[in-house]
């Protein structure tokens, strides 16, 4: 072994020699995570939860998803933004729920007059800032000569503005509800790819237009107009195609 | 009692002092910069904390990685893709740390320190997304797992997202931490260098 200067040798050891004259702070450390868990424990069994209260309050309604769906006819292909909607034409599927009292409602199909299937989630901004809009659209008679239907679904009990029977209620929405479950089965029956997500039939039960996304309430009014007219419908977006494309 | 409720409250808690103990070191390496009295105190701090920093990283890491697959795995909350980003930052690190504890090897901050700045930038960046609209750039929430809406939302604020952004920062002041009581402790001192 030679002994040749280390040319390093300022340069400082990558190992470290343990501190255990400061391990007192690791402990300390510890323990205010232990404490921490046993104020977590104590604050909510108080009923003193620090959640920000987004949820809705008052009386739930006896359902909030449907424990029974069951879906008749041709599932629509999922909704894709940007492409052609190979939805146009096909025969709307059908879906039995309930509402949320639990009264069974159809969805769906071929009802002989025009309808938009509104697929909305409770913790969804952009479904939280498109209610008031359709619900305006009705307060003023504009959607005369389309039926609308509200689907909730998405529905989770750990997601804010839950239940979604308290939101409506808050927001006086005007239309019948048929629910979804938590599979999400109805919407997945309809192709649905986001919220809120709008599916357009008309009198004969032909998809005449889907669209995903908040719609401002000018355009909104103008696809009511036109799918109440059998007109081609003004769809936002590349991939808002409609049956007379 | 609602198991998530505790983990809420039991993070959220854990988050504000994280947050406490950076804003103090910020404030601390700021001061000594104008400051001798700041810069003393600042040297003490470096002092105590210096020589555990690596292992309370360690436990940071652990326990936001612990925290994160609670959340996914045992509150199934689904994770989003911009979670999914973090997860890649913050899993390694703790990893990474323990190798670097138990191998004694003090350039563990510089293998672990790519992973903060990546992931507090992401973290930052998916916070913003749930609150900014800008930042959403979409008319619409993703049916999977949207990244605009958090699964839980305390004192206003506090989110899964900026939960990850306080660890990050943390984890980044404790690796600084350890870097800093290293060149103290090898800086000649003045009486090591008068004759």
């Amino acid at each position: 072994m030679s002994n040749t200067p280390n040319r390093k040798s300022r340069r400082p050891p990558v190992t470290s020699t343990p501190a255990s004259s400061n391990r007192w702070i690791v402990w300390a450390v510890l323990g205010v995570i232990a404490v921490v868990a046993v104020i977590a424990v104590v604050v909510v069994a108080a009923g003193g939860s620090s959640d920000d209260g987004t949820a809705a309050k008052g009386k739930p309604a006896k359902f909030e998803t449907a424990p029974e769906l069951t879906v008749d006819g041709t599932t629509l292909p999922r909704f894709e933004t940007g492409s052609r909607d190979t939805a146009i034409g096909m025969t709307a599927p059908t879906i039995d729920t309930v509402d949320f009292s639990g009264a069974p409602i159809q969805a769906g199909g071929a009802t002989g007059s025009p309808y938009a299937l509104v697929f909305l989630a409770h913790w969804c901004p952009h479904c939280q800032a498109e209610v008031p809009r359709l619900v305006d659209l009705a307060q003023g008679g504009k959607i005369a000569g389309v039926d609308v239907i509200g689907v909730p679904t998405g529905t989770t009990d750990q997601a804010p503005n839950y239940p979604p029977s308290s939101w409506l209620a808050r927001e006086d929405w005007p239309f019948p509800v048929a629910l979804d479950t938590t599979k999400t089965k109805g919407a997945q029956a309809f192709g649905l790819s986001g919220y809120p997500y709008f599916v357009f039939v008309d009198a004969q039960g032909k998809v005449v237009g889907r669209t995903s996304g908040e719609i401002e309430p000018d355009q909104l009014e103008g696809i009511f107009q036109a799918l109440a007219k059998g007109q081609t419908l003004p769809l936002p977006g590349a991939g808002a195609s409609s049956s007379t494309r | 009692m609602d198991h998530v409720d505790v983990a809420n409250t039991f993070f959220t808690i854990l988050t504000l002092l994280a947050n406490a103990a950076v804003i103090v070191a910020v404030v601390l390496a700021l001061g000594a910069l104008v400051s001798t009295r700041m810069r003393e105190l600042g040297v003490g701090v470096l002092t105590t904390v210096g020589p555990s920093a690596r292992l309370l990283a360690w436990i940071v890491a652990t326990v936001t990685t612990l925290g994160s697959l609670y959340y996914s795995e045992i509150a199934n909350f689904v994770p989003c893709r911009l979670c999914w980003y973090q997860r890649i930052c913050m899993y390694p690190l703790a990893v990474i740390l323990l190798i670097g504890l138990l191998l004694r090897d003090r350039r563990v901050r510089w293998y672990a320190a790519p992973f903060v700045v990546v992931g507090a930038p992401l973290s930052l960046y998916h916070w913003l997304v749930e609150r900014v609209e800008f930042f959403a750039k979409s008319s619409a929430c993703s049916a999977e797992a949207p990244c605009t809406v958090p699964w839980f939302q305390e004192l206003g604020y506090v989110t899964l997202a900026f939960m990850a952004l306080s660890a990050f920062l943390l984890i980044g002041t404790l690796l600084a931490a350890d870097w800093g009581a290293e060149r103290i402790t090898e800086s000649p001192t003045e009486t090591e260098m008068s004759p």
